[in-house]
């Protein structure tokens, strides 16, 4: 570009150069009458002709001159206007964006869709910018928490924080461009170990992120005293935007776990600006409202498009939990497990939680852990009122060591959760080999041949205890 | 402590006894099962006491427990009532179907079968398979 100017400017001046030598030649030669002092003294033609050939060459010679100085100016020119036409480009570009860059439409093909399902949408976007799809349930929120014990790596210091919320959408979910794929899939490869703010920078669907950076967030200073009495520690003043919005991705994360619930590279942006997305909603999420806003910057938002997800029983929505669920499974698997447990005479709980948060990765181990709790609490109950009935209890051994199991039921569910779902199942899976190790033990010659003694002496005890019973 | 039970009296360590139940407690309330399991060999094997006695105390014991965690789980909103209304009526169906079945299985054959399963469980819990 450069080049093709300046030779431009110098064949120009060339021509320029020639033509003015060229026109005082053409008349000389011809022998038109001039007014100059050449024409007047037009002795013999030889001579005019000699003195036009030496006017010629000097010419010439101050044409060259002047084309080479020429050349240098132009060059020195054409820099500079480079330079300059380089920067009113840009303006003129930033200047037709903003003129142009409107915020992008948003067009879907449905508005309910059944436990899930797909959802077209589409819609027109400045051309060259991305498009970024974020989508939430409007109606439903759920809590979402996280314990900070990393160490800071300026301070050093471990923090000891926990943070709360109960406004995360029940479903949150950001759609980025198809190219993107391949940057979602080299952060898949780090495990459980992803950072959701990170990915979010990388893609550049930061801009996106909109939501859960305004949710409410406590946090809690927690200590160990705190943690003895069983309270979550001593509430600190809120947070500001900025750190607001950063914690809150990193709840978004603790909360959904996987970068395919929070994140999908669906989006296909034409050079036009035109885009359309397939956007999948998973089985068993929160029903009721959702919205749908395309983000091509931070000021270029569309206006949100509604869509509702309808379930339907036996499929029913637990607030709680922040899950649809078709109920029949909790129900059949319970059968199952308490049957179980009454067989090998351990309360269901043990295989219960392991297996609800196995097969059911949507619910969360506070959830699982919480609710399966009381539910072996009336098996319990009967039992105790059972042996009561023959006076098979030692009230005093039970309550002795009952208040001790008091003050560790009062603190336990407080660190449920402190901590995340891979230190429970880390947790849980060894407690289950210790379990099964008992279990082990207890099939082994010299206990079966202790218990065996053990069992006819209980059931003697029984029998008196109940005829004693009977008998009054 | 004292304990006097049909006629018969046992010593036991309170220290050992309250101490192993209030770690029992914070892990079973931690991890929401009963920890009859564990209290059972505790009062058995640490405090040496017989099974008749074992059985209905330990029972009481774990009840003040899961009474307190119940309590506290729900304060800190991990109480489901719908998930729970789905598994409550099936835990109830199953104590009256498990010991008509318990007659009928070899209580060893449920023992072995209850390990194989637990380790199963345990390891993919530890994220071996």
């Amino acid at each position: 570009m450069k080049k093709i100017v300046s030779r431009f400017i110098v064949m120009t001046m060339t021509c320029i150069a020639l033509f003015t030598v060229a026109v005082p030649f053409t008349a000389m030669a011809e022998g038109e009458p001039d007014t100059s002092a050449a024409s007047k003294d037009t002795t013999t033609s030889t001579e005019a002709i000699d003195a036009a050939k030496a006017a010629t060459a000097a010419a010439v010679d101050a044409a060259k001159a002047a084309t080479a100085a020429a050349v240098d100016a132009a060059k020195a020119v054409t820099t500079d206007a480079i330079n300059t036409a380089k920067s009113a480009i840009t303006e003129a570009v930033d200047a037709a964006k903003a003129a142009t860059a409107a915020p992008p439409t948003i067009n879907i093909d449905k508005t309910t869709i059944e436990n899930g399902g797909t959802i077209k949408v589409s819609g027109q976007a400045t051309a060259g910018m991305p498009v970024y799809l974020e989508v939430w349930a409007a109606e439903h929120t759920v809590k979402s928490n996280l314990f900070d014990s990393k160490k800071d790596k300026e301070t050093g210091k471990i923090p000891y924080i926990f943070y709360i919320t109960e406004e995360m959408p029940a479903y949150y979910k950001i759609f980025v461009p198809k190219e993107m794929q391949p940057k979602i899939d080299a952060a898949k490869k780090e495990g459980n170990k992803w950072s959701y703010s990170a990915l979010l920078k990388e893609l550049g669907a930061d801009v996106a992120y909109s939501i859960p950076a305004v949710a409410k967030i406590d946090r809690y200073q927690a200590t160990l005293m705190a943690s003895i009495v069983g309270s979550r520690g001593k509430l600190l003043d809120q947070m500001d935007a900025k750190e607001n919005k950063k914690r809150s991705m990193q709840l978004v994360k603790a909360r959904f776990r996987t970068i395919g619930n929070v994140i999908a590279a669906e989006v296909n942006v034409s050079p036009d600006g035109s885009y359309t997305a397939e956007i999948k909603v998973r089985k068993g999420v929160s029903p009721g409202q959702y919205k749908i806003v395309a983000v091509s910057s931070k000021d270029l938002k569309s206006q949100p498009a509604t869509f509702e997800n309808k379930i339907s029983p036996p499929t029913v929505y637990m607030s709680n939990a922040g899950t649809s669920m078709n109920l029949i499974y909790p129900f059949v698997l319970t059968l199952a497990v308490s049957i179980f447990g009454v067989l090998m005479g351990a309360g269901g709980g043990f295989i219960m939680n392991p297996l609800l948060i196995s097969l059911f990765p949507a619910l969360p181990h506070t959830i699982v852990a919480g609710t399966v709790t009381p539910t072996v609490l009336f098996s319990q109950g009967s039992g105790i009122f059972n042996y009561s009935k023959i006076k098979f209890i030692s009230w005093k051994l039970g309550i002795g060591i009952g208040c001790a199991m008091l003050l560790g039921g009062f603190i336990g569910p407080k660190l449920t959760e402190m901590i995340t779902l891979d230190q429970f199942k880390f947790a849980f899976g060894w407690i289950l080999i210790v379990l099964a190790a008992l279990m082990f033990w207890q099939t082994t010659p010299g206990y079966i041949a202790k218990n065996k003694k053990e069992q006819s002496i209980l059931n003697e005890f029984k029998k008196r205890a109940q005829e004693a019973s009977t008998g009054r | 402590m004292k304990v006097n039970f049909w006629g018969q009296e046992f010593q036991v360590n309170m220290w050992v006894g309250c101490l192993g139940g209030f770690l029992i407690a914070i892990m079973a309330s931690m991890f929401g099962f009963g920890g009859g399991p564990f209290m059972v060999p505790l009062m058995s094997v640490a405090l040496g006491l017989p099974m008749y006695l074992v059985v209905g105390s330990s029972l009481l014991a774990i009840f003040f427990n899961t009474t307190i965690s119940t309590m506290r789980h729900y304060q800190f909103g991990n109480f489901d009532l719908i998930f729970f209304l789905a598994m409550f009526p099936a835990a109830l169906l199953g104590g009256y179907i498990g010991p008509q079945i318990a007659k009928r299985v070899s209580p060893l054959v449920v023992k072995r079968v209850a390990c194989v399963g637990l380790l199963l469980l345990a390891l993919n819990l530890l994220g071996v398979y």
